[in-house]
């Protein structure tokens, strides 16, 4: 040993305790800053399934915990050890045990009487009798039926909307081109929703209030630059080359957009059609703005009036319409979340 | 198949002007390559001959006929992109048969499997392009810029994504491929070898113009500017800037000049011009050197065999005044004029 | 028959662009240009006007008017509103939407991938669950009674229950526009991050840097744009944000910002009162500042990116 007196494996030894402390550092901060976050939606659920008329059971909620808390750490330890195949048996363990643990110490508890409003049109009445804020409650299916309509629709627009208008932008040459790209971005950076009480008489000067279409064209609209900013970013992808190989193969200009270029941004399409419908599902101010709810029951004013009513009788009724109603939502989230981080905003610098 | 003409065609765009004043004319079924450094107007060129360009002046004819506002898709013209360009959504049997979707065809499939065989991909019909090596992306671009029967074939640098020993086997196979279709053909590429091993014709264009067009040879060995000189053959040209009060140097004309001289036709001998050796590179079986002489810095080629130098060596330089180009100062070759050495031991 | 370039040329337009067009000329462009007109007449309740042009809406803003007691109760109320508006935004903005989505961005993307990405998952809930129930679940937390979460947790500790949204109302909107507003700048941050070349992560480490000089030398220079960025954008959502506010704290004085005054003045479920040119006038002082804002968002914008030239030149 002449030279040198370096010990190599103390070092590295040293290098990957630091990895492994520094990781597990930062899971447990986000661990700590995380709970705050998911603790009320797992109580609304809790509450959703064990309220029983009255109130809610704190004692169920901190029962779940005792439970699954341990068991998440313990599937946390095993899924670092482990690799592969090993990490699905230990997925797979893991929730079996949440499960018949949870069975054990909550089975009474557990019930669904609380979801008795997706069978029984009347719940709100029979609880509150006729005294109910919101007047006339519907069954919650046309509330969710009415949601369903203007998410979908206003889905549909937005897309074929700031699809074409995307395209357009980004692959022709046209006069005012520039002014236009350039005023559409003052528009997406233009906080819309202080516009409410304008479009509030635009809307009544048109004879639209009380109807389904003012809330889906305005939602449509208001979102509109932030969309046609996220197709071009999507459009000016696509590789000018087979867009011309196709024009010389014999195509027009539309027949390439349709057959090559759009094929190539339905990513795109997907992601905007994602979250423009969870937009439209959660739509509270315009429907109420513009006096939507007058003539139609959609799931937010649904669950607000609920909650007005209800929430000092039933907890558990109102948990139970918040988890119908956050469901579609959530769904939709987890499918498009890998889509999220390829949306630019519209030419940031980077 | 068409005869192609070029009348002072012109591309420019707000702030630059990238195709300026080109004149050509290709012979129906002519294969022709251009050769230029990036950014010289090569790909602007093809695209307004397949028409996703308008030019800004000048004229395009196809048999005479000016096609200048003739749309694309009318051309009757193939195109490979460097990139291939090919439909991702698409197999590669719908990429070949998609410029036939807009023509009537009763045997488009029948046609599409002929071409598909032709260029060798049968059995790759229904993968995805992105299923696909380099090479084999290139034969589907290539077959879908064939299967329509083109006027004209353009090939934007089709060969500059593949490996040296798939490009040697490309090369072949796309000069055969377009014999035997008998298709008017026009080539861009960087490539000097490839442009000169696959072409009837080379065009050398530069900064928007074309400086000359000819035989391999000719640019070679007879370039007509100093731009041609230089960018044509590797190691390039010595260039020298000369003055005819140089001592020891004898010039057929007057005034200063740059003079052109091949490292290969430079070579160590008994007298010559005096040089010190300042630099080796061993190349294999030849060497080059880079020496300092009294022409100023030249480089020269020698057979690795022969006894070798070393830095700071000294030696002479020889070389045939045959051999030697003079150009003007504006660029231009003086035609029939030469250089010689004093003490040259005339052969 | 061929049609003419030019004939095409607008079809195109109209085809492509239309849509497009009038939508938002109908209800983005003209509801601004209505909103500046009606802040300068005495629109209110039967939604018409007899005094046009007045600034009677903004003298109203400002100083007292001979309508002495609406006059007095405006007055006060907007002032108010102005300083609740300013110190919810740079809470807001300072705590949650830069200094910890900064936090969030530099954690996530120092885990391994997968669980980087599960911790952003979690923090985007909030945004993408319907306002309505976002609020319910914070009614269901900050509840004054013992059982709300807040409040057992407190006497599981050991402490007294609180009522905060009585005791402590700013408090409870910073957190909750806050918890959403992150989730913003996290994903502009992380995906910053993720662009930076992995080379100068490398090159850094070789010249013996630690992880807090790697942020402060390679990543946080990096970030100067999307920071810029993210403070510009979400200093104007929550100047204007209402929505969240009006659903956990109802019409309450002790959060009533501008936005929310122009809102529950206006057009607030059952106890909007109608005063739409009131209202339009405190939401033109939001427009001005709005439009001068996005100009400036103007500075952060690619524009060479944005206008670069279509390539194909024929339709
Ligand atoms: N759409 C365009 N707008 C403005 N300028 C352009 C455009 N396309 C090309 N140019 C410019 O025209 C010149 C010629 O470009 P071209 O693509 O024809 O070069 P090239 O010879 O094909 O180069 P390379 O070998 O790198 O492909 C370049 O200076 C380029 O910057
Ligand atoms: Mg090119």
């Amino acid at each position: 040993m002449t030279h040198s007196t370096t010990d190599w494996d103390a070092l590295a030894h040293r290098a990957r305790w630091q990895r492994q402390a520094r990781t597990a550092a930062i899971t447990l901060f986000l661990v700590a800053v995380s709970i705050p976050i998911i603790l009320p939606y797992f109580w609304m659920v809790m509450i959703a399934f064990t309220a029983r008329t009255g109130g809610a059971e704190a004692d169920t909620l901190w029962t779940a915990c005792a439970v699954l808390v341990p068991i998440t750490i313990g599937y946390a330890v095993a899924y670092q050890m482990l690799s592969g195949r090993a990490r699905l048996a230990a997925a797979g363990l893991a929730l079996a045990l949440a499960i018949a643990l949870l069975f054990v110490f909550l089975g009474d508890a557990l019930h669904v009487n609380n979801f008795r409003f997706l069978v029984n049109p009347n719940v709100v009445e029979e609880l509150r009798g006729k005294a109910t804020a919101g007047a006339q409650f519907p069954w919650v299916w046309s509330a969710f039926f009415n949601s369903l309509v203007l998410a979908t629709v206003q889905m549909l627009i937005v897309v074929a909307v700031s699809t074409m208008a995307a395209y357009y932008l980004s692959r022709f040459h046209f006069m005012g081109r520039a002014a236009f790209l350039q005023s559409l971005l003052i528009l997406q950076a233009f906080p819309a929703i202080t516009l409410v009480i304008p479009i509030f008489l635009i809307v009544y000067w048109v004879g639209l209030l009380n109807t389904l279409t003012a809330p889906i064209l305005v939602i449509t609209t208001l979102e509109l630059p932030f969309f046609i900013f996220i197709m071009k970013g999507f459009f000016d992808a696509v590789p000018w080359d087979t867009e011309m190989s196709a024009l010389t193969d014999g195509a027009t200009r539309r027949q390439a957009f349709r057959m090559v270029v759009l094929p190539q941004v339905t990513t795109g399409m997907i992601a905007i059609g994602v979250f423009a419908f969870i937009k439209g599902w959660e739509e509270y101010v315009f429907v109420t703005g513009l006096r939507t709810g007058n003539s139609y029951w959609v799931m937010s004013t649904y669950l607000y009036y609920v909650r007005e009513d209800v929430m000092g009788v039933d907890y558990g009724l109102v948990a139970a319409v918040s988890v119908m109603y956050v469901l579609p939502s959530l769904i939709l989230y987890l499918f498009a979340q890998k889509y999220l981080t390829q949306m630019t905003l519209g030419g940031v610098k980077g | 198949m068409a005869e192609i003409e070029l009348r002072n065609l012109s591309k420019a765009w707000d702030a630059s002007v990238a195709v300026d004043g080109i004149d050509l004319t290709l012979a129906d079924g002519e294969f022709a390559a251009i050769l230029g450094p990036s950014g010289c107007g090569k790909s602007t060129t093809l695209f307004m001959l397949s028409g996703v360009y308008t030019p800004t002046g000048g004229e395009i004819r196809f048999d005479g006929a000016v096609v200048n506002d003739v749309e694309p898709r009318d051309r009757n013209v193939g195109i490979v992109f460097q990139s291939y360009a090919l439909y991702p959504n698409m197999s590669v049997l719908q990429n070949i048969l998609f410029p036939l979707r807009f023509k009537q065809v009763d045997d488009a499939d029948k046609r599409a499997r002929e071409m598909a065989e032709l260029v060798q991909i049968t059995p790759l019909l229904d993968r995805r392009p992105s299923q696909l090596s380099g090479g084999q992306q290139q034969r589907v671009a290539l077959a879908r810029a064939l299967v329509k029967r083109p006027n004209l074939l353009l090939l934007d640098e089709p060969l500059s994504n593949l490996d040296a020993t798939l490009r040697l086997t490309m090369r072949a196979e796309i000069r055969r491929i377009v014999t035997e279709l008998g298709v008017t053909t026009i080539l861009v590429t960087h490539d000097q070898l490839e442009a000169t091993t696959m072409a009837d014709r080379v065009i050398c264009m530069n900064a928007g113009r074309i400086e000359q067009t000819g035989s391999a040879e000719d640019l070679y060995l007879r370039p007509d500017t100093l731009f041609v000189a230089g960018f044509i053959g590797s190691p390039p040209m010595n260039l020298l800037a000369v003055d005819p009060s140089a001592a020891g140097l004898r010039l057929d004309v007057d005034g200063p000049v740059t003079l052109g001289l091949r490292p290969e036709l430079l070579r160590a001998a008994e007298t010559g011009v005096p040089a010190t050796v300042s630099h080796v590179e061993p190349m294999g079986r030849e060497t080059l050197y880079t020496a300092q002489s009294e022409l100023g810095q030249v480089r020269f080629l020698e057979p690795t065999a022969r006894p070798n130098w070393a830095f700071g060596d000294m030696l002479k330089l020889a070389f045939d005044p045959a051999d030697t180009l003079l150009f003007a100062p504006d660029g231009q070759r003086v035609p029939d004029a030469h250089a010689t050495w004093k003490d040259l031991a005339h052969a | 028959m061929r049609t003419t370039p030019r004939t095409r040329a607008v079809s195109d337009t109209a085809l492509f662009l239309g849509p497009a067009i009038v939508l938002l000329a109908i209800f983005f462009v003209a509801p601004i240009l209505v909103n500046i007109v009606v802040a300068f007449t005495d629109m209110s309740q039967t939604l018409d006007f007899k005094d046009f042009p007045t600034t009677k809406q903004f003298n109203k803003l400002g100083k007292l008017d001979d309508e002495a007691l609406l006059g007095i109760e405006l007055r006060r109320s907007f002032y108010k509103a102005l300083m609740l508006t300013l110190v919810f935004v740079v809470l807001t903005l300072g705590i949650f939407n830069l200094t910890f989505a900064l936090i969030l961005g530099l954690t996530t993307t120092a885990l391994p991938d997968r669980m980087g990405a599960f911790f952003r998952a979690v923090w985007l809930l909030p945004r993408m669950s319907p306002s309505v129930v976002y609020a319910l679940l914070w009614l269901w937390v900050v509840d004054s009674t013992e059982r709300g979460l807040f409040n057992q947790i407190l006497m599981a500790v050991g402490f007294e229950p609180m009522n905060l949204r009585l005791d402590h109302p700013m408090a409870v909107i910073v957190v909750a526009n806050g918890l959403i507003g992150a989730s913003l700048g996290m994903i502009i941050f992380t995906s910053a991050i993720r662009s930076i070349p992995e080379h100068l992560f490398h090159a850094a480490r070789a010249d013996g840097a630690g992880p807090f000089s790697i942020i402060r030398h390679v990543i946080l220079p990096a970030l100067r744009w999307p920071i810029s960025y993210i403070t510009i954008y979400q200093a104007l959502a929550l100047l204007v944000s209402f929505e969240y506010i009006f659903l956990i704290m109802g019409p309450a004085r002790s959060t009533m910002t501008m936005a929310m005054l122009s809102y529950t003045k206006t057009l607030a479920p059952q106890i909007g009162g109608g005063q739409y040119a009131y209202g339009a006038a405190i939401a033109m002082i939001l427009i001005v500042i709005g439009i001068l804002v996005a100009l400036a968002m103007w500075r952060l914008t690619n524009m060479k990116a944005l206008l670069q030239r279509p390539r194909i030149e024929v339709r």
